[in-house]
C-alpha cells in the first residue's frame, strides 16, 4: 500500500495506490487475424449467431425458405424424371436466384442494417476506430461478411440443386460446369445487392428506414425493368429491354451469366451479342466499385 | 385551436406535417412518384397509348409496389420514430384524446398518399391513356382507398412493435406479392388485390378474378376503421418508461 | 393542492420485479425520490404519470387512476428523462405547440410565461436542434409548466446539467413548492435531494426503503455501525486507547498491518480519534471508512 507524503505545509500530497493493475504484455494476433475474427464475427452474426435468439427468426426463416423450393425441385427431379422426360434441371442455376429475388431482398434489406447501421447509430463505430484496425479495413470487411452470407443464402440452394442432380443421374460433367456457371453468378450478384444495400444503409441511418430504402431500391427497379421489358419485348423493341436490363442487380447479372456461359433465357429480353454482354459486365464491375468508393468516402466523414 | 371533439388536432396533424420528411424519407417519398411518372413517360413514348402496357405499367409498379410503399413510409415515419425516442411523450402527456392523435397522423399519411400515390397514378394514367380518362380515374381512386388502408395497418403495426417497417415489408413482399402471386386464394385477405378490385369496376378492366366489388369495398373500408380504432386503443394503454 | 396517492403498487416484467409493493403518499411541496440506479424510480415515475399500469395496486391523482386517463394530464405535467426531442422546431414553437395541446385558450401567452419562467427567453427562437443538454432540460420545463400544473414530475432533472443550471433548477423547484405545487423528483445524489426536497422517499431495489424528512433519514443513515481502516505508527496503542473510548464498538488488529474500528458513533468517533492520536502521540498515515458507498446505506436501510 502506498504511502502519502507530506509535503513542506504538512498536507498530504496525491498518490496513486498499486491495485495490482497490470496492461496485457503478452502476445497479440497481428492485423491479418483481427480482420479475419471480424468477417467471421459478422457473417454469423447476419445469421443471427452469436446473437440473441430473436435475431436468428428472420434470417433463419428467409433461409429456410430460399432452401424449400431447392428441395422441392429435387425431389421431383429425382422422383419424377423419368415420368416427364426430364433431362435437366427443371428451375435452371441461373434462374433460381431471379425465381426467388424477393426473398433475396428481403433478407438483404433486412441484415444490411443490422450490420452496417446499428454502428453508425448508436456510434459505437467510435470503439472499432479507435482500435489498430484501420477505418477502410472496417468497411471492407463489413462489406465482406454481408456479401458472404448473401452468396451462403443464394449459392446453398444452387449446390442443393447440383447434389441433387448428380443423385438424379444427370450428366455431371454438364451439371458441374452449370452449377459453376450458376455460382459465378451467385457470387456477383451477391456482390452487387451488399454493395448496393450497404451504401443505403450507411446513408440513411436509421434502421426502419435503411431497410425501407433498400427494398425500394431493389423492388422498383426490378419491378420497373421487367414492366419496361416486357412492354419492349410485346412492341419490337428488344434493344430498350435489354439497356433496361442493366438497372436491377438480378436482371444486370442473369444478363451477364447469359452473354458469358449461354444459360437459358430468364429474362424477356436478355442482351443479345457481344458487346451488349461486355456492356452488362463492364456495369456489374462499375457498380461495384462506385459503391465500394462511395461507402469509403461515407465512412470517411464519420468523426470519432 | 382544436376542440377535444373534432375529428383531428389542428397542431398534431401540423407536427406530422413537419416531422414526415425528415432527412431520407422525404427523398424516398418524391422518388417513388418521379420514378412512376418516368416510366409512363418512356412507355408512351415507346409504344404509344396501348392498353396492355398501360395495365401493367400501372398495376404492376403503381398499384402494387409504389402506393404501399409511399404507405409505409409516410406512416412509420409519423410514428415510429417518436416512439423509438420517447418523443411521443410529448404528445401522451396532454388532455387530447388518443383516437384523435391516431386520425391526426393518419390525415397527414393519407396526404401523402393523396400526393405521392394516387395523384401521380392519375397524371401516370393520363399520360398513358390520354384517350380513356376512366382508366385513369380508376388507379387514382384504387391508389388511394389502398393507399388509406394500408396506411391504418402500418399505423397499426408501428404502435405494437418496433419492427413495424420489417414487418410490414414482409406482409408486402411475401404475402401480397410471392404468395399472392402463386395462390389466388389470397385474394381475398390482401388489400392489393381488394384495390384491383376496385380499379377493375371503375376503370373497366380485369386485373382480378372473381372478387365481388363489394366485398372488397367493405373489406377495405373494415380493415381501414378496425386497424384505425385499435391503434387509438394502444395508444391509450401505452407503455413508456424512462430508461429503455 | 393534489397529492398522488400509491397504494401497494407493484410492477413485474415476466419474472423481474421493478416495484415490490410500494405505498407512499406525494403532497404538495417538494418530494425528492431517491435511490441508486436501477432501484426503480423510472418505474415509478411512468405508473405516476399513467404511462404505466402497475400490475398490483392502485396509483391515483386525487382519487382518480392514472392509467387510461387522459383529462388527468391537465392537472399534471411530466417532464421525462429521454433526451429526445421535436428538434425541428424552435424552442418557442415547441412550448406553444404543447400549450395547444393542453388546450390553452392562449398558448402564445402562456408559452411566453413558461419560456420566462426557466429563463431561456433569448434563446426561444433558435432551433432546438442548437441547444446543448442543460437547454433542452428547461426547454422541456416549459412543456410541462405551460399548462400551469397542479402537479410536476421529473425523472433524473439534475443530469448532465452543470453547478450554475442546477442551482436555478432547485431554485425553480423551491419557489414551485412554495407555492402549492406537488413536485416530484428523482435523483440518485443525496446532496441534490437534500437541497431542494422537504420530504423524501427512498426507494431501493424496487422496495420503498425510507420515508420521511432529510434530517430523519441522515440520522437513519448515521445511527448504524461505522468501519474503519486504521494505518497508523503504533498499532496496538491506538487500538487499546480506541477501545477506552465509548464510541467504538469494536476493534480488531489486521495480520497484514492496521486496525479494523467498529464505531457506533460516527459524529463523536470522527472527533475522538484525533484527539486520542494526538494525546498518545500516534501517527495516523490512514483512515478510510469501508462502507460510505449509496448502495452499503441503502442495503443497511432496506434490511433494517
Amino acid at each position: 500500500m502506498a504511502e502519502p507524503q507530506e509535503t513542506p505545509t504538512g498536507r498530504p500530497a496525491g498518490v496513486i495506490h498499486d491495485l495490482g493493475y497490470r496492461p496485457y504484455a503478452g502476445p497479440r494476433l497481428g492485423n491479418r487475424e483481427i480482420a479475419w475474427s471480424f468477417f467471421v464475427t459478422g457473417l454469423r452474426n447476419t445469421f443471427g449467431l452469436g446473437r440473441s435468439g430473436r435475431s436468428k427468426v428472420l434470417p433463419m426463416t428467409l433461409f429456410a425458405m430460399m432452401l424449400l423450393p431447392a428441395l422441392i425441385l429435387v425431389g421431383v427431379l429425382v422422383q419424377a424424371k423419368d415420368v416427364l422426360g426430364l433431362d435437366a434441371q427443371i428451375v435452371s442455376y441461373s434462374t433460381y436466384p431471379l425465381t426467388t429475388q424477393l426473398l433475396i431482398s428481403v433478407f438483404v434489406a433486412a441484415q444490411a442494417p443490422a450490420l452496417i447501421s446499428r454502428d453508425l447509430r448508436f456510434r459505437s463505430i467510435t470503439l472499432y476506430l479507435a482500435r489498430p484496425m484501420p477505418r477502410t479495413v472496417y468497411v471492407l470487411v463489413r462489406l465482406a461478411s454481408l456479401a458472404a452470407a448473401t452468396l451462403v443464402l443464394i449459392g446453398l440452394p444452387l449446390l442443393l440443386l447440383y447434389l441433387g442432380g448428380l443423385l438424379a443421374d444427370l450428366p455431371a460433367g454438364r451439371e458441374t460446369g452449370r452449377f459453376l456457371g450458376g455460382m459465378v453468378g451467385a457470387v456477383l450478384l451477391a456482390l452487387l445487392l451488399s454493395c448496393l444495400s450497404a451504401l443505403v444503409a450507411a446513408l440513411t441511418v436509421r434502421r426502419g428506414l435503411a431497410v425501407a430504402g433498400v427494398i425500394v431500391v431493389l423492388l422498383v427497379s426490378y419491378t420497373v425493368v421487367t414492366t419496361v421489358q416486357g412492354i419492349a419485348v410485346g412492341t419490337g423493341h428488344p434493344r430498350v429491354g435489354e439497356v433496361a436490363g442493366l438497372f436491377s442487380p438480378f436482371t444486370l447479372v442473369n444478363g451477364v451469366q447469359r452473354a458469358l456461359f449461354d444459360v437459358p433465357r430468364a429474362t424477356p429480353t436478355p442482351p443479345e451479342g457481344a458487346a451488349m454482354g461486355a456492356l452488362y459486365l463492364a456495369v456489374v464491375v462499375l457498380v461495384v466499385a462506385g459503391s465500394v468508393a462511395a461507402l469509403l468516402a461515407r465512412y470517411r466523414r464519420v468523426s470519432p | 385551436m382544436s376542440s377535444l371533439s373534432a375529428p383531428v388536432h389542428r397542431t398534431v396533424v401540423r407536427l406530422g406535417v413537419r416531422s414526415v420528411f425528415g432527412r431520407w424519407r422525404g427523398v424516398l417519398l418524391f422518388a417513388l412518384p418521379v420514378v412512376l411518372l418516368a416510366l409512363a413517360v418512356l412507355v408512351r413514348v415507346l409504344v404509344g397509348q396501348d392498353r396492355l402496357a398501360a395495365e401493367s405499367t400501372l398495376y404492376g409498379l403503381g398499384l402494387v409496389v409504389i402506393t404501399p410503399l409511399v404507405a409505409l413510409l409516410a406512416t412509420s415515419g409519423l410514428l415510429a420514430p417518436e416512439i423509438d425516442d420517447g418523443s411521443i411523450a410529448y404528445l401522451l402527456a396532454t388532455p387530447v384524446p388518443r383516437w384523435q392523435i391516431v386520425t391526426s397522423k393518419l390525415v397527414v399519411a393519407l396526404g401523402c398518399v393523396v400526393a405521392f400515390a394516387a395523384v401521380p397514378m392519375l397524371v401516370a394514367g393520363l399520360v398513358l391513356r390520354s384517350d380513356d380518362p376512366t382508366l385513369a380515374l380508376g388507379f387514382g381512386l384504387g391508389a388511394l382507398a389502398g393507399g388509406a388502408a394500408y396506411c391504418a395497418v402500418f399505423a397499426w403495426l408501428s404502435v405494437l412493435t418496433r419492427h413495424a417497417i420489417v414487418i410490414g415489408l414482409i406482409y408486402l413482399l411475401i404475402w401480397e406479392g410471392l404468395l399472392g402471386g402463386l395462390l389466388s386464394g389470397i385474394r381475398w385477405l390482401s388489400i392489393g388485390r381488394w384495390s384491383a378490385e376496385l380499379v377493375d369496376r371503375i376503370g373497366g378492366v380485369f386485373l382480378v378474378d372473381d372478387l365481388p366489388v363489394a366485398y372488397a369495398v367493405v373489406a377495405l373500408v373494415v380493415v381501414t376503421a378496425l386497424a384505425t380504432w385499435r391503434t387509438g386503443v394502444r395508444l391509450r394503454a401505452f407503455n413508456l418508461t424512462g430508461d429503455e | 393542492m393534489s397529492s398522488i396517492v400509491v397504494d401497494h403498487a407493484s410492477r413485474w416484467f415476466r419474472n423481474v420485479v421493478a416495484l415490490n409493493d410500494v405505498s407512499m403518499t406525494i403532497g404538495p411541496g417538494v418530494t425528492g425520490l431517491l435511490g441508486p440506479n436501477g432501484a426503480g424510480k423510472s418505474t415509478l415515475i411512468a405508473l405516476m404519470s399513467g404511462f404505466l399500469a402497475p400490475s398490483s395496486g392502485s396509483v391515483t391523482l386525487d382519487g382518480e387512476p392514472l392509467w387510461r386517463n387522459e383529462q388527468v394530464y391537465r392537472r399534471l405535467g411530466l417532464v421525462p428523462e429521454r433526451e429526445a426531442l421535436f428538434d425541428h422546431l424552435t424552442g418557442r414553437q415547441f412550448v406553444v405547440a404543447c400549450g395547444e395541446l393542453h388546450g390553452l385558450p392562449d398558448p402564445g401567452a402562456a408559452a411566453q410565461r413558461a419560456i420566462a419562467t426557466i429563463e431561456m427567453t433569448e434563446a426561444q427562437d433558435r432551433s432546438i436542434s442548437t441547444y446543448s443538454k442543460g437547454m433542452r432540460q428547461r426547454i422541456k420545463m416549459a412543456s410541462a409548466l405551460v399548462h400551469d400544473p397542479a402537479v410536476l414530475l421529473l425523472d433524473e432533472p439534475f443530469n448532465g446539467m452543470d453547478p450554475r443550471q442546477r442551482l436555478h433548477l432547485m431554485e425553480l423547484l423551491r419557489t414551485m413548492g412554495a407555492e402549492g405545487r406537488t413536485v416530484l423528483f428523482s435523483s440518485h445524489i443525496l446532496e441534490e435531494v437534500e437541497q431542494v426536497a422537504r420530504h423524501i422517499e427512498v426507494v431501493v431495489a424496487g422496495r420503498h426503503a425510507a420515508s420521511g424528512d432529510f434530517g430523519a433519514i441522515r440520522r437513519l443513515m448515521t445511527d448504524r455501525p461505522n468501519r474503519f481502516v486504521i494505518r497508523s505508527g503504533s498499532d496496538r496503542t491506538l487500538a487499546s486507547v480506541l477501545l477506552a473510548d465509548a464510541s467504538v464498538r469494536g476493534v480488531r488488529l489486521r495480520p497484514e498491518g492496521g486496525l479494523e474500528v467498529e464505531a457506533s458513533d460516527f459524529g463523536r468517533f470522527s472527533e475522538v480519534l484525533p484527539r486520542l492520536a494526538r494525546e498518545h502521540a500516534v501517527r495516523l498515515h490512514e483512515v478510510t471508512p469501508t462502507d460510505e458507498s449509496l448502495e452499503s446505506v441503502f442495503s443497511y436501510l432496506v434490511s433494517s
